[in-house]
């Protein structure tokens, strides 16, 4: 004789419920279907953002008429033809650019050893120190670190005021090009070294010791071994690092002191300083498309990296 | 002829009841007429504002008495005003309410929105009875905005830079000792017009030829000058990074106040003079924009201003206003003809269809 329902214990009922609706909404037949129903809240995500992108793709087409600061109802490449031929954008392009590449490079160089350093050391305490110190900037957002670099080299900062007990008068070590190359170095090294960390930590480390009793130095070890091996996390840090140096607004607007603008700033001038969201949109899609192509051809020339996912050429 | 004057001798009991009651009566039929009219108030008004001791002026004069008279919270957004204004046109373009009830925003600005049809008409406003020209907005229908005082971007310094006395002229400022020590708008706003003046060129003739004032900003440009916003000037004085600034006298006199040693001049080629205004976006509940309209309405009151702009140190907009001890016969504080003779206007139509050119040419040099 078949038990009542009630004799079942109450978990046991409700589980029961939770699994006939669930079998209700997806029954067993769409099982195979399931990964994809994971994928969902992804998809969404980037297809908003594509939505956002038509939107910005309207109005770029859109020319502003300031005698009433409506925009047009016909589509023009009037903007198009203005980002390409005023030469101030030509120059914030170019500015911010050859930063990007300057970041890139000299960030890698910096976080390469730092992430050496706390992959291979046998240290329990300098692992954790060089982590905290590692985490410590993520907790302090961009604009108060980029304002506590005005604090520390400003006029009356605190460097210069070290410079002063030696007799050297202040000197302006702000609001210039390599101030804005510094601020943001400083930024984006936590990211070249999260990124670079697990491309290391993959490296076998018995691969360097048998570099080692083969007869190769150090030197040779590293330029033989360690780099090629740590390609991928290269890869992955420079991407992400290029493309967050080459759309930065806050480090050039703090320590630019106003005349070292990079294409952010020159977008969010046309969207809130002069209301030609039009123009804005404009800049802002050639922003996405040459971002676009510096790490298509990133990938094209060297694979995906640590991106790829073990997937990447090697 | 001679007046009846009745004494309380003269007046029977019957004759002060009757007149009681019919006081009584009369007032309070005119209290419930008034209040009948009244709509519901918000719990809170909220208007935009630009922090420092702007907000805290408005605060000081607008915001608390007005509380105080109608027991309705203000909330100050301190959203910048050029972040807030696309906020509110999407807002109006979308039917939705608007995410402020009032801007505070400068004449140019609110002219662009008055443009696209976004403001509410005040010209119904009591208090706009009592005030000067200034506060009518040149060029356009009606009050879409109300103009509330002016203001001048004077040619501030730190006076141990100029030992020699104070700067003449803006031409002063490209001694190369300045090299790296002044400091503009970083749109360039304020200085357009007397470098036109600066530059050998002449004012009639913004803005079809203003040559001379991109010359004159060219030759600015060499002296690598620090280019910033409100705040970043007053920071900068007291920092000691700038040694002198094209700025609103407000930056320059709460520089002074936190005890940075700061001067101010209108040099001879003048000054550019501008106006700040208040204005109500559409698409408010009706109750809402009725209050909104009152606050702004008490701006307009000899008292709120007299206590907002001794805080600003500005010239209002409303007759009778006595000028902060500090800014007696100061340029800053134009007050006669004469005064207004040396500074620089230039109509808000004019500014706003070229504003954006004008900025893009300043940027373009800058960033050169």
């Amino acid at each position: 004789m078949r038990a009542a329902r009630t004799a079942y214990p109450l978990t046991w009922r409700i589980m029961d419920a939770l699994e006939g609706v669930a079998a209700a909404i997806w029954p067993a037949r769409f099982r195979r279907a399931t990964p994809y129903l994971m994928l969902l809240p992804a998809v969404l995500l980037v297809g908003l953002l594509v939505l956002g992108l038509i939107q910005i793709a309207d109005a770029s087409l859109r020319t502003l008429d300031t005698t009433t600061f409506q925009f047009s109802d016909d589509y023009s490449t009037a903007n198009f033809r203005r980002a390409l031929t005023e030469p101030l954008f030509l120059v914030v392009a170019q500015r911010s650019l050859v930063a990007a590449l300057i970041v890139t490079a000299v960030t890698l160089v910096f976080a390469f050893p730092y992430a050496y350093l706390m992959v291979r050391t046998r240290s329990p305490g300098l692992r954790k120190f060089l982590l905290i110190a590692l985490f410590l900037p993520f907790f302090i957002g961009q604009v108060v670190r980029a304002y506590g670099w005005l604090i520390i080299l400003g006029n009356q900062g605190m460097v210069n005021e070290a410079l002063g007990l030696v007799g050297v008068a202040p000197m302006r070590l702000i609001y210039n090009y390599p101030a804005v190359l510094f601020g943001l170095v400083q930024y984006m090294l936590p990211f070249a070294v999260l990124m670079l960390a697990p491309a290391l930590t993959a490296i076998p480390e018995e691969l360097e010791a048998a570099a080692g009793s083969l007869g190769a130095n150090w030197v040779r070890t590293f330029i033989h071994v360690v780099l090629p091996l740590a390609r991928p996390g290269f890869i992955g840090a420079g991407v992400v690092v290029l493309t967050l140096s080459l759309t930065d607004f806050a480090v050039p607007a703090i320590l630019g002191g106003g005349s070292h603008d990079f294409i952010a700033n020159a977008i969010y001038d046309q969207f809130f300083r002069t209301s030609d969201q039009g123009l804005g949109a404009m800049l802002a899609l050639m922003l996405v498309a040459l971002g676009s192509i510096l790490v298509g051809l990133v990938f094209a020339l060297f694979g995906a990296g640590t991106l790829a996912m073990g997937r990447s050429r090697v | 002829m001679k007046r009846f004057k009745p004494t309380l001798s003269h007046l029977s009991r019957r004759t002060f009841l009757q007149a009681t009651a019919a006081l009584g009566g009369a007032s309070a039929l005119g209290l419930r007429g008034a209040y009948a009219q009244e709509p519901e108030k918000p719990a809170e008004i909220i208007v935009r504002a630009w922090g420092g001791s702007w907000v805290d002026s408005l605060k000081a004069g607008v915001s608390d008495s007005f509380t105080k008279m109608t027991g309705i919270a203000v909330r100050h957004d301190l959203t910048e005003d050029n972040e807030i204004q696309p906020k509110v046109w999407a807002a109006v373009a979308q039917k939705r309410v608007p995410p402020i009830h009032i801007n505070w925003d400068t004449t140019t600005n609110a002219t662009k929105s008055a443009l696209r049809g976004v403001t509410e008409d005040l010209s119904d406003l009591p208090n706009l009875a009592n005030v000067t020209d200034l506060a009518k907005p040149a060029g356009l229908e009606g009050f879409p905005i109300v103009n509330t005082y002016g203001y001048v971007y004077v040619l501030a310094y730190r006076p141990a830079a100029f030992p020699d006395g104070p700067p003449k002229s803006w031409k002063d400022l490209l001694d190369p000792k300045f090299k790296g020590r002044l400091a503009f708008y970083n749109d360039g706003i304020g200085f357009h017009f007397p470098a036109q003046v600066a530059g050998g060129g002449k004012l009639e003739d913004i803005p079809g030829n203003m040559q001379p004032a991109w010359d004159f900003i060219a030759k600015m440009k060499a002296q690598q000058p620090l280019l910033g916003e409100d705040p970043d000037f007053t920071t900068w004085f007291q920092n000691g990074e700038i040694d002198a600034a094209c700025t609103i006298s407000t930056n320059a006199r709460e520089a002074r106040k936190n005890g940075v040693k700061i001067e101010w001049v209108v040099p001879e080629e003048g000054a550019k003079f501008d106006t700040d205004g208040l204005w109500i976006p559409k698409g408010l509940p009706e109750n809402e924009l009725y209050w909104a309209k009152q606050y702004i309405n008490h701006a307009l009151t000899k008292e709120a201003q007299q206590v907002w702009l001794d805080g600003l140190g500005l010239p209002g907009v409303v007759p009778g206003l006595t000028p902060p001890k500090d800014l007696v016969g100061d340029p800053s504080y134009p007050t006669t003809e004469a005064d207004f003779q040396r500074l620089i206007r230039i109509s808000s139509k004019i500014q706003v269809e070229n504003e954006s050119e004008w900025f893009s040419k300043f940027k373009a040099i800058m960033q050169g």
